[in-house]
C-alpha cells in the first residue's frame, strides 16, 4: 500500500473504529460516550431504511442524513476514505491472487439487492443491517474475533497461573491493563459467531475475483452512495482511459471495468491522479469547463424497480410467520416495547450485545421469525439484566432500545417471571431455598414468600418459605432465572407478555 | 511441593493457628464496640480495644480483607461494607507492616459495578500495597471440607494462603437466614453454584468457617439494613446505628450484632449451629464486651 491522503484517512478511521469498538464496554462509569456508535449514526443506509420502515424522523439518524447530503455533493468518498470494512479489504487484497471477475455480479444485481432491502423496509421489515458493511464488521468482531481474542489471552494468563502460582502477581499489572482497557470482561460464546464470521470471510474471499469486489458489486451501502455520487459536483477528467496509456485500469480499484469511468463506482481514492505519468488526471467541478452530456446507464429501470418491489414485498410478507411457542420466550432488551416497532428500528449491529454487562443479550436466529436474524434477544438463564444499568439503550444507534434514564429503565418491563412448582425446591422437595428472592433487585421485592408449616418427606416439621411473584412489581430482569441454583432447568422463568392478535401470532 | 501438598499445608497452618484460640478462649470471648460518626475513627477504636492490629498482623504478612461487596448499591443503602471502615482497616494493616493487603469479594451483581458503586474502588485507590482484586476463576481450588453439609467445595486460593484473614461484613437483613453477618460473609470466598448451600445454610456456613478461620472479625454496623435484604435498595429499610464491632470470636461478633436488630442470638440458626459446633461463644453473658 502506498501512503496517500486517502490511505492515511482510512487508517485513522480504522483506528477510530477499533477504539470505539473496544470502548463499547462498561469502564467504571454509568455513562458511555455517545460516540461509540458513530459509524452507525452516520450511516446513510441505516438512516434511509429507518425512515422507510418507521415513516418517522428522529434526531438520532441526523448524521446519517448529513452523510447522505455530503455524498450527494462530493461523491462516494465514504468508501475510499472512511469505511473500515473497505480498509480491511484493502489491507488484504494485495495478498490475494486474482482470477477472472465473477460475471453474474456484473449485472444490476447490486441494485436489486439494495432496492429489495429498501422496499422490504417500506413494508415494515428493516433488514438492511444484515448486509450493512459496518454491521457485518461489528458483528464479526463482537461475536467471533473479540471473544476469541479475549479467550486466548485469558487462557495464556490462566496457564501462567498453573505454572507460576502466586508469583504471577508480579506481572499482574500488565494483565490488569489489558483486562481494564482492551479485553472483554467476560468470555462469552455467541450462537451466531460462525455465521457472522462466515459473512465477513466471504467478503474477503471475494477479493480472489477482483479488487474491492464486495464494495463495487454487492455492498448495499456502497450502492446507495454510488447512486448519490452520480449527482456529485466533482468529476474526474479524463472520463475515459487514454488511448496511449490505459494504466488507470490497473490502478483504479473500483471504477474502470470498462474504458469509461463509472462515476457511481469511483471511491475517490485519488490514486489515479497521483500515479498518472502524464499528469493528465484531475478532479474538477462539474461547472468548470465544457459540459458534455454524460451517458450514465439507467439503473432504476422498470425491471429493477418492479423486480425489487416484488422481492421486497415477498421478503417482508412471506416469512412473517412466527411460532407462538417461540414468542413466549422472545424477550427483548429493556424499553423495547412493541415487537413490530423494534424490528423496524433495529439495525442488528450488535452494539447492545457487545455492551451488555452480564451477557444477557444474544443474537437471534429464528426466534422472532426469519427476519429476526441477528436482532438481540434476552436469554435469562445465560445472563440477567443488571438493575442499575442502561448501557444497551445508550449505545443503540437508532433508539430501537430507547435510551431511558436509569430510574425509568428500572421500571421498564421485559417480561414476567413464573415459578414452576414442579421444580421449585420449597414446593417440589419441601426444602428451603429462596435464592431468587435474595437476588430480586426491586426495592420492595417482586419475589415475595409465604410461610407454610409442613412436614417434610422424612416427617420432620419444617417452616417453608414458599416464593411467589408479585406480578405488578416484576420487570422480568431475569436475575431469578439466572441465579436459580437448580442445575439445568431453572424453576423460575421469565416469559414475554405477548398481546395476542386475533390470528394468534404477531 | 505440588499444589495439593501446598494446599494441605496452607489449610493445616490456618487450622493450627486458630486452634489454640479455640482452646484457650473458651468462656472468655472478648468483643469491642465503638460508636461515633467518624467511621474510620470508630473502626480504629474497636480494633485498638482488642489490643491493636499488630496483635494480628505481623511484619511481612499477606492480609486478606473480605468485605461484603455483593451488590451494586451505593453505601447509603447498607447493602455493602462501608468504604471508610474498609479503608481504616487496610491502613492499619499497612501500618503494622503488612507486605500486601488484598481486598476482594465474589459479588452477586456485576463485580466491576459492585466495586465501583459501593465506594470501595474510590476509597482504596492510591493506598500503597493495598489491592482491590477481581476474583479469577483459575484461583478457586477444590478443597476437602468433610463437613456436615459440604464434603468439598471450591474455595478461593488467595483467601486460603493469606497469613491473616480479616472478615468485614455489614450487618443486614436476609430472608432465609434472617440476618447476614460474619459467618455468612464467608460465602464470598466460595466458587461454584453457591445458591446450592441455601438448601442447608446453617451447616454449610459452619463447615466453611471451620475450614477457613477469620483471625479478626470487624462488623460494619454503621448503617444496617432492616428489611428486604440482602440488597435492599430503599432508604426506608436502612437504620443509622454508627457502630463498629470487632472480635476474634466470629460467633460472639455475630451474636452481639444480632441485638442491634432487636433479635436474640438464638433467633439466628446459623449462629446457633456455629456455637454448637464449637466455633465460638453465643451467650452474651459469657462475652466480655469492651465499649471503645
Amino acid at each position: 500500500m502506498k501512503i496517500t491522503s486517502s490511505r492515511i484517512s482510512q487508517l485513522i478511521f480504522l483506528a477510530i473504529f477499533f477504539v470505539l469498538f473496544i470502548n463499547t464496554e462498561y469502564r467504571g462509569k454509568d455513562e458511555i460516550s455517545a460516540a461509540v456508535n458513530s459509524f452507525f449514526r452516520a450511516n446513510p443506509l441505516v438512516a434511509i431504511s429507518y425512515l422507510l420502515s418507521t415513516k418517522t424522523m428522529t434526531l438520532l439518524i441526523l448524521p446519517g442524513i448529513l452523510m447522505f447530503v455530503f455524498s450527494l455533493l462530493l461523491g462516494r468518498f465514504f468508501c475510499g476514505w472512511i469505511c473500515p470494512l473497505g480498509t480491511i479489504i484493502d489491507l488484504f487484497t494485495n495478498r490475494i491472487k486474482k482470477i477472472l471477475p465473477l460475471k453474474f455480479l456484473k449485472t444490476t444485481f447490486k441494485y436489486y439487492l439494495l432496492f429489495t432491502l429498501l422496499f422490504a423496509a417500506l413494508f415494515n421489515i428493516n433488514m438492511a443491517g444484515v448486509l450493512d458493511p459496518i454491521a457485518i464488521l461489528v458483528r464479526a468482531l463482537t461475536f467471533f474475533f473479540y471473544p476469541l481474542f479475549g479467550h486466548s489471552v485469558k487462557l495464556g494468563w490462566t496457564g501462567l497461573y498453573s505454572l507460576m502460582g502466586d508469583n504471577r502477581d508480579h506481572i499482574d499489572f500488565m494483565y490488569a491493563f489489558l483486562r481494564d482497557y482492551i479485553l472483554p470482561f467476560r468470555d462469552t460464546l455467541y450462537p451466531l459467531a460462525f455465521i457472522s464470521f462466515l459473512l465477513f470471510a466471504l467478503i474477503i474471499l471475494l477479493e480472489r475475483y477482483e479488487e474491492r469486489n464486495w464494495c463495487k458489486n454487492l455492498c448495499p451501502l456502497g450502492t446507495l452512495l454510488g447512486l448519490l455520487s452520480r449527482f456529485s459536483l466533482f468529476r474526474r477528467l479524463p472520463k475515459k482511459l487514454c488511448a496511449d496509456c490505459r494504466e488507470c485500469k490497473n490502478i483504479c480499484p473500483t471504477a474502470f471495468d470498462e474504458d469509461i469511468l463509472q462515476k457511481q463506482d469511483c471511491i475517490l481514492c485519488m490514486d489515479c491522479t497521483l500515479k498518472c505519468k502524464f499528469n493528465r488526471v484531475k478532479f474538477s467541478s462539474v461547472f468548470k469547463g465544457r459540459r458534455t452530456k454524460e451517458k450514465t446507464p439507467v439503473v432504476l429501470g422498470r425491471r429493477v424497480f418492479l423486480g425489487s418491489l416484488l422481492s421486497g414485498f415477498f421478503l417482508a410478507k412471506s416469512f412473517a410467520f412466527q411460532s407462538p411457542r417461540e414468542q413466549e420466550r422472545l424477550l427483548r432488551p429493556p424499553g423495547a416495547q412493541k415487537e413490530g416497532e423494534f424490528l423496524k428500528k433495529c439495525v442488528r449491529c450488535g452494539e447492545c450485545i457487545k455492551v451488555c454487562l452480564r451477557n444477557a443479550l444474544y443474537p437471534d436466529l429464528f426466534k422472532s421469525g426469519f427476519y429476526g436474524m441477528f436482532t438481540p434477544v434476552f436469554i435469562p438463564r445465560l445472563g440477567y439484566c443488571e438493575y442499575n444499568c442502561n448501557l444497551c439503550g445508550q449505545v443503540c444507534p437508532t433508539g430501537a432500545i430507547p435510551n431511558q434514564p436509569i430510574e425509568e429503565k428500572k421500571k421498564s418491563v421485559m417480561g414476567v417471571a413464573v415459578f414452576d412448582k414442579n421444580l421449585c425446591l420449597p414446593y417440589a422437595k419441601k426444602i428451603n431455598c429462596i435464592v431468587c428472592e435474595e437476588h430480586c433487585p426491586v426495592p420492595g421485592k417482586a419475589i415475595k414468600f409465604e410461610l407454610s408449616e409442613e412436614r417434610d418427606y422424612t416427617g420432620k416439621k419444617v417452616t417453608l418459605k414458599r416464593p411467589y411473584i408479585a406480578d405488578e412489581l416484576c420487570t422480568g430482569c431475569g436475575i431469578c432465572e439466572n441465579k436459580c441454583p437448580l442445575e439445568g432447568k431453572s424453576a423460575v422463568e421469565v416469559f414475554a407478555k405477548v398481546k395476542k392478535s386475533k390470528h394468534g401470532a404477531q | 511441593m505440588d499444589r495439593r501438598d501446598f494446599l494441605k499445608l496452607g489449610l493445616s497452618s490456618i487450622f493450627f493457628a486458630g486452634l489454640p484460640k479455640i482452646i484457650f478462649a473458651q468462656g472468655t470471648s472478648t468483643l469491642s464496640v465503638s460508636e461515633g460518626k467518624d467511621y474510620a475513627a470508630i473502626t480504629r477504636n474497636a480494633i485498638n480495644a482488642l489490643g491493636g492490629i499488630q496483635k494480628f498482623v505481623k511484619k511481612g504478612d499477606v492480609v486478606v480483607i473480605k468485605p461484603n461487596l455483593g451488590w451494586d448499591r451505593k453505601p447509603e443503602y447498607a447493602a455493602t461494607t462501608n468504604p471508610f471502615v474498609l479503608k481504616a482497616i487496610a491502613e492499619e494493616c499497612i501500618k503494622a507492616g503488612a507486605k500486601k493487603v488484598k481486598v476482594f469479594d465474589n459479588p452477586c451483581n456485576d463485580p466491576r459495578r459492585c466495586y465501583e458503586n459501593s465506594g470501595t474502588n474510590g476509597a482504596l485507590k492510591g493506598l500503597k500495597d493495598v489491592e482491590l482484586k477481581q476474583m479469577e476463576d483459575e484461583r478457586y481450588k477444590n478443597v476437602r471440607i468433610n463437613g456436615v453439609a459440604l464434603k468439598e467445595w471450591e474455595l478461593y486460593d488467595e483467601a486460603l494462603s493469606a497469613n491473616v484473614f480479616i472478615n468485614v461484613p455489614i450487618a443486614k437483613h436476609h430472608s432465609l437466614t434472617r440476618l447476614t453477618l460474619a459467618l455468612k460473609n464467608m460465602m464470598g470466598i466460595m466458587g461454584g453454584n453457591r445458591g446450592y448451600i441455601h438448601r442447608n445454610m446453617e451447616d454449610s456456613l459452619s463447615d466453611i468457617n471451620k475450614v477457613v478461620k477469620s483471625h479478626l472479625v470487624v462488623i460494619d454496623a454503621t448503617r444496617i439494613l432492616l428489611n428486604h435484604g440482602p440488597q435492599g435498595g430503599s432508604l426506608n429499610d436502612v437504620k443509622v446505628v454508627n457502630k463498629v464491632i470487632a472480635s476474634t470470636d466470629i460467633v460472639a461478633a455475630d451474636a452481639y450484632a444480632t441485638t442491634l436488630f432487636g433479635l436474640n442470638p438464638q433467633d439466628i440458626a446459623a449462629t446457633v449451629t456455629a456455637y454448637k459446633r464449637g466455633l465460638g461463644e453465643m451467650n452474651l453473658s459469657k462475652i466480655k464486651v469492651i465499649k471503645a
